[in-house]
Protein backbone atom coordinates (compact mmCIF):
# COMPACT_ATOMS: atom_id res chain seq x y z
CA UNK A 1 0.00 0.00 0.00
CA UNK A 2 1.33 3.44 -0.87
CA UNK A 3 -0.16 6.32 1.07
CA UNK A 4 0.87 9.92 0.56
CA UNK A 5 0.05 11.41 3.93
CA UNK A 6 0.64 14.98 2.71
CA UNK A 7 -2.44 14.72 0.51
CA UNK A 8 -4.71 13.27 3.15
CA UNK A 9 -5.83 16.32 5.13
CA UNK A 10 -6.98 16.92 7.73
CA UNK A 11 -5.46 13.91 9.52
CA UNK A 12 -6.73 15.03 12.91
CA UNK A 13 -10.24 14.13 11.74
CA UNK A 14 -9.31 10.55 10.91
CA UNK A 15 -10.23 7.71 13.21
CA UNK A 16 -7.68 5.84 15.33
CA UNK A 17 -7.99 2.89 13.00
CA UNK A 18 -7.30 4.97 9.90
CA UNK A 19 -4.31 6.67 11.52
CA UNK A 20 -2.95 3.30 12.64
CA UNK A 21 -3.31 1.98 9.09
CA UNK A 22 -1.40 4.94 7.67
CA UNK A 23 1.30 4.65 10.32
CA UNK A 24 1.78 0.95 9.65
CA UNK A 25 1.89 1.51 5.89
CA UNK A 26 4.87 3.83 6.38
CA UNK A 27 6.52 1.66 9.03
CA UNK A 28 6.37 -1.42 6.77
CA UNK A 29 8.68 0.31 4.29
CA UNK A 30 11.45 0.32 6.89
CA UNK A 31 10.69 -2.64 9.15
CA UNK A 32 12.88 -5.75 9.09
CA UNK A 33 15.45 -4.33 6.69
CA UNK A 34 18.99 -5.61 7.13
CA UNK A 35 21.17 -2.65 8.03
CA UNK A 36 24.72 -2.96 6.71
CA UNK A 37 25.29 0.52 8.11
CA UNK A 38 24.85 -0.76 11.68
CA UNK A 39 27.01 -3.82 10.98
CA UNK A 40 29.89 -1.67 9.69
CA UNK A 41 29.36 0.71 12.63
CA UNK A 42 29.71 -2.18 15.10
CA UNK A 43 32.87 -3.77 13.70
CA UNK A 44 34.64 -0.55 12.65
CA UNK A 45 34.11 0.93 16.10
CA UNK A 46 35.26 -2.24 17.86
CA UNK A 47 38.32 -2.56 15.60
CA UNK A 48 39.24 1.07 16.26
CA UNK A 49 39.01 0.57 20.04
CA UNK A 50 40.99 -2.69 19.94
CA UNK A 51 43.67 -1.02 17.79
CA UNK A 52 44.24 1.60 20.49
CA UNK A 53 45.88 -1.01 22.74
CA UNK A 54 48.83 -2.02 20.52
CA UNK A 55 49.13 1.52 19.16
CA UNK A 56 49.56 3.03 22.64
CA UNK A 57 51.57 0.16 24.12
CA UNK A 58 54.05 0.41 21.26
CA UNK A 59 54.26 4.18 21.60
CA UNK A 60 52.86 4.93 18.13
CA UNK A 61 49.83 6.77 19.52
CA UNK A 62 50.13 8.99 22.63
CA UNK A 63 47.69 8.30 25.44
CA UNK A 64 46.33 11.85 25.41
CA UNK A 65 45.11 11.17 21.85
CA UNK A 66 43.86 7.66 22.62
CA UNK A 67 41.64 8.78 25.50
CA UNK A 68 39.12 10.87 23.49
CA UNK A 69 39.06 8.23 20.73
CA UNK A 70 38.35 5.49 23.29
CA UNK A 71 35.62 7.61 24.88
CA UNK A 72 34.03 8.07 21.46
CA UNK A 73 34.29 4.30 20.90
CA UNK A 74 32.44 3.63 24.17
CA UNK A 75 29.75 6.17 23.27
CA UNK A 76 29.31 4.57 19.83
CA UNK A 77 29.41 0.94 20.93
CA UNK A 78 25.93 0.72 22.43
CA UNK A 79 23.63 1.34 19.47
CA UNK A 80 24.62 -1.58 17.20
CA UNK A 81 24.01 -3.83 20.22
CA UNK A 82 20.71 -2.04 20.82
CA UNK A 83 19.52 -3.09 17.36
CA UNK A 84 20.62 -6.65 18.21
CA UNK A 85 18.59 -6.50 21.44
CA UNK A 86 15.57 -5.99 19.18
CA UNK A 87 16.81 -8.78 16.86
CA UNK A 88 16.92 -6.32 13.98
CA UNK A 89 19.77 -8.12 12.19
CA UNK A 90 17.96 -11.47 12.21
CA UNK A 91 14.89 -12.51 14.18
CA UNK A 92 15.59 -16.18 13.45
CA UNK A 93 16.99 -18.40 10.72
CA UNK A 94 20.54 -18.78 9.45
CA UNK A 95 21.74 -15.33 10.49
CA UNK A 96 20.43 -15.47 14.04
CA UNK A 97 23.95 -16.17 15.37
CA UNK A 98 25.16 -13.01 13.63
CA UNK A 99 22.54 -10.93 15.44
CA UNK A 100 23.68 -12.35 18.78
CA UNK A 101 27.35 -11.90 17.86
CA UNK A 102 26.84 -8.18 17.27
CA UNK A 103 24.94 -7.94 20.52
CA UNK A 104 27.79 -9.51 22.45
CA UNK A 105 30.88 -7.97 20.83
CA UNK A 106 29.68 -4.44 20.11
CA UNK A 107 29.54 -3.42 23.77
CA UNK A 108 32.90 -4.89 24.84
CA UNK A 109 34.33 -1.35 25.32
CA UNK A 110 31.57 -0.44 27.78
CA UNK A 111 31.35 -3.94 29.33
CA UNK A 112 27.60 -4.19 28.96
CA UNK A 113 26.34 -7.77 29.26
CA UNK A 114 24.17 -8.34 26.18
CA UNK A 115 21.51 -10.61 27.67
CA UNK A 116 21.00 -8.36 30.68
CA UNK A 117 20.82 -5.34 28.38
CA UNK A 118 18.18 -7.08 26.25
CA UNK A 119 16.03 -8.14 29.20
CA UNK A 120 16.11 -4.77 30.95
CA UNK A 121 15.62 -2.89 27.67
CA UNK A 122 12.50 -4.89 26.88
CA UNK A 123 11.20 -3.99 30.34
CA UNK A 124 11.91 -0.35 29.51
CA UNK A 125 9.80 -0.68 26.35
CA UNK A 126 7.00 -2.46 28.19
CA UNK A 127 6.89 -0.06 31.13
CA UNK A 128 8.22 3.21 29.72
CA UNK A 129 8.12 6.01 32.32
CA UNK A 130 6.65 3.77 35.01
CA UNK A 131 8.49 4.85 38.19
CA UNK A 132 8.37 1.34 39.64
CA UNK A 133 8.95 -0.84 36.59
CA UNK A 134 10.95 1.14 34.00
CA UNK A 135 14.65 0.32 34.65
CA UNK A 136 15.63 3.60 32.96
CA UNK A 137 13.41 5.74 35.17
CA UNK A 138 16.34 6.52 37.48
CA UNK A 139 17.81 8.96 34.92
CA UNK A 140 14.91 11.35 35.55
CA UNK A 141 16.20 14.90 36.09
CA UNK A 142 14.94 18.43 35.47
CA UNK A 143 17.74 19.47 33.12
CA UNK A 144 20.58 17.96 31.11
CA UNK A 145 23.26 19.00 33.57
CA UNK A 146 21.24 17.59 36.48
CA UNK A 147 20.95 14.39 34.45
CA UNK A 148 24.76 14.23 34.32
CA UNK A 149 24.94 14.63 38.11
CA UNK A 150 22.28 11.94 38.52
CA UNK A 151 24.37 9.73 36.21
CA UNK A 152 27.45 10.21 38.41
CA UNK A 153 25.46 9.59 41.61
CA UNK A 154 23.91 6.41 40.21
CA UNK A 155 27.40 5.00 39.62
CA UNK A 156 28.53 5.39 43.22
CA UNK A 157 29.03 2.19 45.24
CA UNK A 158 26.03 0.95 47.16
CA UNK A 159 23.48 3.02 45.21
CA UNK A 160 20.17 1.37 44.29
CA UNK A 161 20.56 -0.41 40.96
CA UNK A 162 17.33 -0.37 38.95
CA UNK A 163 18.69 -2.94 36.48
CA UNK A 164 19.56 -5.31 39.34
CA UNK A 165 16.09 -4.75 40.82
CA UNK A 166 14.49 -5.56 37.44
CA UNK A 167 16.47 -8.79 37.18
CA UNK A 168 15.48 -9.73 40.73
CA UNK A 169 11.82 -9.09 39.89
CA UNK A 170 12.07 -11.38 36.86
CA UNK A 171 14.49 -13.76 38.58
CA UNK A 172 12.51 -17.01 38.35
CA UNK A 173 12.90 -17.16 34.58
CA UNK A 174 15.81 -19.45 33.53
CA UNK A 175 16.72 -16.99 30.75
CA UNK A 176 17.16 -14.29 33.39
CA UNK A 177 19.25 -16.59 35.58
CA UNK A 178 21.50 -17.36 32.63
CA UNK A 179 21.77 -13.64 31.81
CA UNK A 180 22.78 -12.84 35.40
CA UNK A 181 25.52 -15.49 35.30
CA UNK A 182 26.80 -14.20 31.97
CA UNK A 183 26.77 -10.67 33.30
CA UNK A 184 28.69 -11.63 36.42
CA UNK A 185 31.29 -13.52 34.36
CA UNK A 186 31.68 -10.57 32.01
CA UNK A 187 32.03 -8.00 34.79
CA UNK A 188 34.48 -10.19 36.71
CA UNK A 189 36.54 -10.72 33.55
CA UNK A 190 36.64 -6.97 32.99
CA UNK A 191 37.95 -6.20 36.46
CA UNK A 192 40.50 -9.04 36.34
CA UNK A 193 41.82 -7.86 32.94
CA UNK A 194 41.90 -4.24 34.13
CA UNK A 195 43.85 -5.12 37.29
CA UNK A 196 46.18 -7.47 35.40
CA UNK A 197 46.97 -4.71 32.91
CA UNK A 198 47.58 -2.24 35.72
CA UNK A 199 49.95 -4.55 37.63
CA UNK A 200 51.77 -5.43 34.38
CA UNK A 201 52.88 -1.84 33.86
CA UNK A 202 49.97 -0.68 31.71
CA UNK A 203 47.98 1.15 34.37
CA UNK A 204 47.71 4.37 32.40
CA UNK A 205 46.65 2.53 29.23
CA UNK A 206 43.99 0.62 31.20
CA UNK A 207 42.77 3.82 32.81
CA UNK A 208 42.65 5.97 29.69
CA UNK A 209 41.50 3.42 27.11
CA UNK A 210 38.99 1.46 29.17
CA UNK A 211 38.18 2.52 32.72
CA UNK A 212 37.73 6.28 32.35
CA UNK A 213 36.21 6.18 28.80
CA UNK A 214 33.72 3.60 30.06
CA UNK A 215 32.73 5.89 32.91
CA UNK A 216 32.42 9.05 30.79
CA UNK A 217 30.85 7.23 27.84
CA UNK A 218 28.22 5.49 29.97
CA UNK A 219 27.09 8.82 31.42
CA UNK A 220 26.87 10.34 27.91
CA UNK A 221 24.87 7.34 26.69
CA UNK A 222 22.57 7.60 29.68
CA UNK A 223 22.05 11.32 28.98
CA UNK A 224 21.41 11.05 25.25
CA UNK A 225 19.68 7.67 25.02
CA UNK A 226 17.66 7.58 28.23
CA UNK A 227 17.18 11.09 29.55
CA UNK A 228 16.77 13.17 26.37
CA UNK A 229 14.20 11.01 24.52
CA UNK A 230 11.94 10.63 27.56
CA UNK A 231 12.38 13.96 29.36
CA UNK A 232 10.56 14.98 31.56
CA UNK A 233 9.12 11.47 32.03
CA UNK A 234 5.66 12.23 33.43
CA UNK A 235 3.61 10.66 30.65
CA UNK A 236 2.77 7.09 29.78
CA UNK A 237 1.06 5.68 26.74
CA UNK A 238 2.21 4.71 23.28
CA UNK A 239 2.25 8.17 21.67
CA UNK A 240 3.30 10.31 24.64
CA UNK A 241 5.93 8.37 26.60
CA UNK A 242 8.71 9.28 24.17
CA UNK A 243 9.27 12.38 22.11
CA UNK A 244 10.83 13.85 19.03
CA UNK A 245 13.26 16.62 19.97
CA UNK A 246 15.47 19.14 18.20
CA UNK A 247 19.00 18.83 19.52
CA UNK A 248 21.36 21.83 19.56
CA UNK A 249 24.12 19.30 18.91
CA UNK A 250 22.45 17.87 15.80
CA UNK A 251 21.07 14.39 15.32
CA UNK A 252 24.48 12.74 14.83
CA UNK A 253 25.90 13.85 18.19
CA UNK A 254 22.78 12.59 19.95
CA UNK A 255 23.21 9.35 17.99
CA UNK A 256 19.91 9.51 16.13
CA UNK A 257 17.84 9.95 19.28
CA UNK A 258 15.92 12.96 17.92
CA UNK A 259 13.57 10.43 16.33
CA UNK A 260 13.33 8.06 19.27
CA UNK A 261 9.53 8.19 19.09
CA UNK A 262 9.75 6.09 15.91
CA UNK A 263 11.89 3.52 17.73
CA UNK A 264 9.35 3.13 20.54
CA UNK A 265 6.48 2.81 18.09
CA UNK A 266 8.34 0.44 15.76
CA UNK A 267 11.47 -1.06 17.38
CA UNK A 268 11.97 -3.28 14.33
CA UNK A 269 13.11 -0.29 12.25
CA UNK A 270 16.93 -0.14 12.32
CA UNK A 271 18.37 3.04 13.82
CA UNK A 272 19.58 4.56 10.56
CA UNK A 273 16.04 4.50 9.12
CA UNK A 274 14.35 6.16 12.08
CA UNK A 275 14.91 9.65 10.63
CA UNK A 276 13.34 9.02 7.18
CA UNK A 277 10.53 7.06 8.80
CA UNK A 278 9.91 9.97 11.17
CA UNK A 279 9.78 12.51 8.34
CA UNK A 280 7.21 10.42 6.49
CA UNK A 281 5.25 9.65 9.61
CA UNK A 282 5.25 13.15 11.06
CA UNK A 283 1.72 14.21 9.96
CA UNK A 284 0.31 11.01 11.45
CA UNK A 285 2.30 11.51 14.66
CA UNK A 286 1.15 15.12 14.90
CA UNK A 287 -2.45 13.96 14.53
CA UNK A 288 -1.80 11.49 17.35
CA UNK A 289 -0.61 14.32 19.60
CA UNK A 290 2.99 13.11 19.77
CA UNK A 291 5.48 15.41 21.45
CA UNK A 292 7.87 17.44 19.32
CA UNK A 293 10.04 19.54 21.61
CA UNK A 294 13.43 21.13 22.16
CA UNK A 295 16.31 19.23 23.78
CA UNK A 296 15.82 20.63 27.28
CA UNK A 297 12.17 21.59 27.38
CA UNK A 298 8.82 21.87 25.73
CA UNK B 1 27.84 -20.81 43.49
CA UNK B 2 29.26 -17.95 41.41
CA UNK B 3 26.24 -15.83 42.25
CA UNK B 4 26.73 -16.41 46.00
CA UNK B 5 30.42 -15.57 45.82
CA UNK B 6 29.71 -12.37 43.86
CA UNK B 7 26.98 -11.35 46.31
CA UNK B 8 29.37 -11.78 49.24
CA UNK B 9 32.27 -10.01 47.56
CA UNK B 10 30.26 -7.35 45.71
CA UNK B 11 29.99 -4.87 48.61
CA UNK B 12 33.78 -4.99 48.96
CA UNK B 13 34.19 -4.05 45.30
CA UNK B 14 35.56 -0.55 46.02
CA UNK B 15 38.30 -2.00 48.26
CA UNK B 16 39.28 -4.57 45.61
CA UNK B 17 39.24 -1.77 43.06
CA UNK B 18 41.43 0.39 45.29
CA UNK B 19 44.02 -2.34 45.78
CA UNK B 20 43.74 -4.04 42.40
CA UNK B 21 43.59 -1.05 40.10
CA UNK B 22 44.08 2.26 41.88
CA UNK B 23 47.27 1.10 43.65
CA UNK B 24 49.30 0.37 40.50
CA UNK B 25 47.75 3.41 38.81
CA UNK B 26 48.82 5.69 41.67
CA UNK B 27 52.27 4.06 41.65
CA UNK B 28 52.64 4.72 37.91
CA UNK B 29 51.45 8.32 38.29
CA UNK B 30 53.98 8.91 41.11
CA UNK B 31 56.82 7.51 39.00
CA UNK B 32 55.81 9.61 35.98
CA UNK B 33 55.51 12.75 38.11
CA UNK B 34 58.85 12.10 39.84
CA UNK B 35 57.23 12.00 43.28
CA UNK B 36 59.14 10.16 46.02
CA UNK B 37 56.87 8.67 48.69
CA UNK B 38 57.63 9.64 52.32
CA UNK B 39 58.95 7.33 55.07
CA UNK B 40 61.08 5.38 52.64
CA UNK B 41 58.04 3.71 51.06
CA UNK B 42 58.22 2.46 47.50
CA UNK B 43 55.71 3.84 45.00
CA UNK B 44 53.91 0.48 45.00
CA UNK B 45 53.62 0.49 48.80
CA UNK B 46 52.36 4.08 48.73
CA UNK B 47 49.89 3.16 45.97
CA UNK B 48 48.62 0.21 48.01
CA UNK B 49 48.11 2.33 51.13
CA UNK B 50 46.33 5.14 49.25
CA UNK B 51 44.31 2.74 47.04
CA UNK B 52 43.16 0.67 50.02
CA UNK B 53 42.25 3.77 52.04
CA UNK B 54 40.33 5.39 49.17
CA UNK B 55 38.53 2.11 48.41
CA UNK B 56 37.62 1.53 52.07
CA UNK B 57 36.22 5.04 52.51
CA UNK B 58 34.18 4.58 49.33
CA UNK B 59 32.80 1.29 50.66
CA UNK B 60 31.96 2.81 54.06
CA UNK B 61 30.55 6.13 52.80
CA UNK B 62 28.83 4.73 49.70
CA UNK B 63 30.47 7.25 47.37
CA UNK B 64 33.88 7.94 45.93
CA UNK B 65 33.99 11.71 46.40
Amino acid sequence: MNINVENTQPLADLSDKELARMEMAIARKYLNRFSWFMVVWCFANLACWLALWPLTMSGILPLWAAFPIATLNVILCYLPSHDAQHSNYAKNGKLRWFNELIGYVSTIPMVLPFKIARITHMEHHTHTNDPALDPDYGVKADSWWQAIIVGIKRRQPGQPNSYGATLQRLGADPVVKRAILEGMAQSLSFWIILCALAWSGYALEAALIWWLPRYVGSIYISLMLSWAPHFPKPERGRYRNTRHFESPLGNILVMGMEHHIVHHLHPGIPLNWNAPAYREMKPVLDARGCRSETFGGA
Amino acid sequence: MMRTVMQKLGPWGPVFFGVGFLAPLISTLMINAGVTPPLGLSTVQAGLIIGFTVGLQAKLRGRWL
